[in-house]
């Protein structure tokens, strides 16, 4: 009982200092950075004016900053989704509220969603309550190679949008084959040529100078058009990640042989088949985002999925982030981390893969408690990997979060139906 | 040794060749394998029935729970030291296609929806399930000893369900759960009105999934009168059968379970209204996600309701999904089950249970881990008409047995050992004792390839 009325406490404290950037100090409290640098547990997390200052285990507390006892808690950074459609899908089944796919004429590379990432998106608060503060929004991957541009989001604050035009997205699988012709060769030729052609096209792009206007592709029976063509150049000017979804194993052989052929910072996303070419990911310093529950062999580019695919990715020294498939679940991201653990995992390496990995994939600057640093974090009532514990308060850049969503607001509602009647929303 | 064993081999050829010669068409052919009898010992054990887990000792004779409790006669058994460990009834997925939608999910293995026709109750699910799908496997490695396997939900009435042992076998007669009842898969919402609507035929609206449904039921009452005014030894003719009828029959005489795919809380309401026009008895709504909204009413009327954890938001009738909906249910005392619907969560419906537990707690509700576990096995055993059978550790009862190495609970637990009628099907340290499908066979991982 004590630790109900605890947490209401604290939830109420939490909802009257909404808003209000914290000066708080977190004390007896196991903090995991997802850095390189262990604490010694338990420590102390200071912040002030929105920022970490202090870490460690002799933090001196200065007068005016709330104390929080944090014993027996956790406080990871805020978690970070690298693949999602929050923000562009709200509900999946109504159209009218899907904003992730391109049309006929605008899918391709220069799609952009950075244009329809909805503020009021019921998505945000409900993932954000649970702890996930950041998320990766990316075009849905249809039939075509290319699906386009993604942005990342901070789902918390005024400005939704940390970063447009974050990394592009395509895929290598036997469904975006099917759009060049049927083999999975066609797809690895496609993007051989794309790429070529990017080469030639920026070549007389810089001859023509900004003016140039010259309509591009009648040399190539497939080639993109030239605001496709401008899209696919912002890899090689701004270095933006080509996030490719591969699951067979031969399609990833064949995508690190084209990025090293071609330079190309390429992630693999899906990556059933990762564990077997661990190695080569690993040499290739070839990240991947995965989905470790995901162990079903469900088509065949993914026949050799496995439960441990994760644990054997890491052990190999491979970059490994995870995604949840569904943008409504995102908050589903640690129950992954904690299977992967259960399969094999080093836990702290299966924390990095839903903070800091995902964060260093996409070059945006949060995933990790440091000092300096604008203060987001989690304070989880235990083990954030494991079920039976959750996210007591969020913060983001500073400042804690209203702790409500939709979902609590319908919970209130209807837990107490003989209330409810009175008010006539329940069955009469 | 030897000599035990082949008199083991032969009763279990006789109790075969006697399945094959006795059973009806269609019937179950299922026998226990013959095992030596056995103790586990010293496992927390979670009963199923929501009582606190203790340590206690579970003895198996016969591929039953003959004994459970502490300082018991061991004599003549063998031993299965399980100190460290936690034991829960097998678990059961009320909700699950595998098998009618296989891995790998291509066209020629898409057997779930007989999306042809407003009501194909002539149809059985039982006559789509391929039992090389790898997926059972993988539901075994989860715990899940029982299954009941469902049409889709494009119809206003799908066909009938059937209920699974999930043990390997080269025919779905093979793995079907004796004596368990078929259950009747009926849609409401979005679904059947989208499939027929965008056909331009009936239904179109939820109003006329209302009509469609009770048109039937005018049939399926006629029919049932027809056959009770048949006297075989009369002169007259039999009526000639009408596979549709007969299983709504089988619901109107109670031989058949209804198994009610309804996410709204308002078209919940509606469907106990057609069940009392036409005198039958909804069993289960599945899905259910607006139970929470009317838990009382479900309480009143002694429905279960088979939810998930956590999904929402994937059409409208599903957006008010909330984490809470199990435990509030629960707490409304009316039956609540977490079911999977899906090949992945089917392989850890004891963390879906922990979570919808968590959710509650979060919220300042008591519920204990006792509680959660029976929501995913003794209720969903309740739901499939098998609970006399299963779904709960009681001196009697079949020995369907998981043995995990954490409490299950937990994140990190992972079923060890799962014995179905005391038959141990798998165990996470013997290869031997690890189903292989033949398509998994030099394809898959565990088919031999790695």
């Amino acid at each position: 009982m004590s630790k109900v009325k605890s947490a209401l406490v604290l939830i109420l404290a939490w909802a009257s200092i909404a808003a209000a950037a914290a000066d708080v100090a977190i004390q007896n409290v196991h903090i995991h950075t997802s850095s390189a640098k262990q604490l010694p547990e338990p420590s102390t997390i200071l912040i002030q004016q929105g920022r970490v200052v202090a870490l460690g285990p002799d933090v001196v507390i200065p007068p005016n900053v709330e104390i929080i006892d944090g014993t027996g808690k956790v406080v990871t950074a805020g978690l970070v989704e690298p693949h999602s459609q929050i923000g562009i899908e709200e509900i999946s089944a109504v159209d009218s509220t899907i904003d992730s796919r391109g049309g006929e004429h605008a899918s391709g590379p220069a799609f952009d969603v950075q244009y329809a990432v909805n503020e009021a998106s019921t998505l945000l608060q409900i993932n954000l309550v649970e702890g996930v503060t950041h998320a990766v929004t990316a075009p849905a991957q249809g039939d075509d190679v290319f699906a386009g541009l993604g942005v990342g989001l901070v789902l918390s604050g005024d400005a939704l949008i940390m970063r447009p035009k974050l990394a592009l997205f395509g895929a290598v699988t036997a469904r975006s084959a099917q759009n060049v012709g049927g083999s999975r060769a066609e797809v690895i030729t496609h993007l051989r040529r794309t790429f070529r052609d990017l080469k030639t096209y920026r070549q007389q792009r810089a001859i023509s100078g900004p003016s140039y206007t010259v309509a591009y592709g009648t040399h190539q029976e497939r080639s993109y058009s030239k605001i496709d063509m401008d899209a696919l150049a912002l890899v090689r000017e701004q270095g933006l990640p080509v996030v490719l979804h591969v699951d067979r194993a031969n399609e990833i052989k064949q995508v690190l042989r084209l990025a090293a052929e071609h330079d190309l910072p390429v992630v693999i996303r899906g990556a059933a088949e990762g564990w077997k070419v661990a190695s080569e990911l690993a040499a290739a310093r070839v990240p991947v985002i995965i989905d470790p529950m995901n162990n079903l062999p469900t088509g065949f580019d993914r026949l050799g999925a496995r439960a441990d695919n994760a644990a054997l990715l890491d052990e190999a020294g491979v970059q490994v982030a995870f995604t949840v498939s569904d943008p409504h679940n995102a908050r589903q991201l640690r129950q992954l981390a904690g299977n992967a653990v259960a399969n094999g995992m080093d836990w702290s390496a299966a924390l990095r893969a839903i903070t800091s990995v995902p964060a260093d994939i996409f070059g945006l600057s949060v995933g990790r408690i440091k000092v300096g640093e604008p203060a987001t974090l989690v304070l989880w009532n235990g083990d954030p990997l494991e079920v039976t514990s959750w996210a007591e308060a969020v913060m983001v850049d500073g400042r804690w979060i209203d702790s409500k969503s939709r979902q609590t607001r319908l919970f209130e509602r209807y837990r107490d139906l003989g209330a409810g009647k009175e008010r006539g929303f329940t069955y009469q | 040794m030897i000599r035990f064993m082949q008199l083991g081999i032969s009763a279990l050829l006789m109790l075969l060749v006697a399945s094959w010669v006795v059973a009806a068409p269609y019937d179950s052919t299922y026998v226990p394998r013959p095992t030596a009898d056995f103790v586990i010992r010293n496992a927390v054990v979670y009963d199923g029935t929501g009582l606190e887990p203790k340590v206690s000792d579970v003895v198996v004779k016969d591929g039953r729970i003959s004994a459970m409790g502490v300082d018991l006669n061991l004599e003549g058994l063998q031993i299965i030291d399980a100190k460290g460990h936690w034991l829960t009834p097998g678990i059961i997925d009320v909700h699950s296609h595998l098998g009618v939608y296989p891995s790998p999910s291509i066209a020629s293995t898409s057997d779930g929806n007989e999306a042809t026709a407003p009501s194909t109750a002539q149809v059985w699910a039982e006559h789509s399930v391929w039992p090389q799908d790898p997926q059972f496997a993988l539901a075994l490695e989860g715990g899940v000893t029982s299954l009941q396997i469902l049409p889709g939900s494009a119809n206003l009435f799908g066909g009938r369900g059937v209920t699974l042992k999930n043990v390997p076998s080269r025919t779905v007669m093979g793995m079907k759960f004796p004596g368990a009842p078929h259950g009747l898969k009926m849609a409401c919402g979005e679904n059947p009105k989208r499939v027929y609507g965008s056909r331009k035929s009936a239904p179109s609206t939820r109003m006329g999934n209302v009509a469609g449904y009770r048109a039937e039921w005018i049939k399926a009452v006629e029919y049932k009168a027809k056959w009770d005014a048949y006297d075989p030894k009369g002169e007259k003719p039999a009526p000639s059968r009408d596979l549709k009828l007969e299983t709504l029959v089988g619901v109107l005489d109670g031989e058949i379970l209804v198994h009610n795919h309804c996410y709204r809380a308002d078209e919940m309401a509606t469907l106990i209204e057609i069940s009392k026009e036409f005198g039958y008895k909804i069993g289960t709504f599945h899905h259910a996600v607006e139970s929470y909204k009317i838990a009382d009413l479900l309480a009143a009327e002694d429905i279960c309701s088979a939810m998930w954890t956590d999904w929402w938001g994937f059409k409208l009738e599903a957006f008010d999904g909330i984490q809470q909906n199990v435990a509030l249910v629960d707490q409304a005392q009316a039956c609540a089950i977490v079911h999977s619907d899906s090949a992945r969560d089917i392989q850890h419906l004891n963390q879906e249970a922990a979570k919808a537990m968590t959710a509650g707690r979060r919220m300042g509700m008591q519920i204990s881990g006792a509680r959660a576990l029976r929501w995913i096995t003794l209720n969903a055993a309740r739901s499939l008409g098998i609970d006399n059978e299963t779904g709960s550790i009681e001196v009697g009862k079949a020995a369907d047995l998981v043995l995990w190495d954490h409490d299950p609970m937990s994140v990190y637990s992972r079923a060890q050992q799962v014995f179905i009628d005391g038959y141990l099907y798998y165990h996470r340290d013997d290869a031997a004792r690890q189903p292989i499908t033949d398509f998994a066979l030099d394809q898959l991982v565990g088919g031999g390839n790695e």
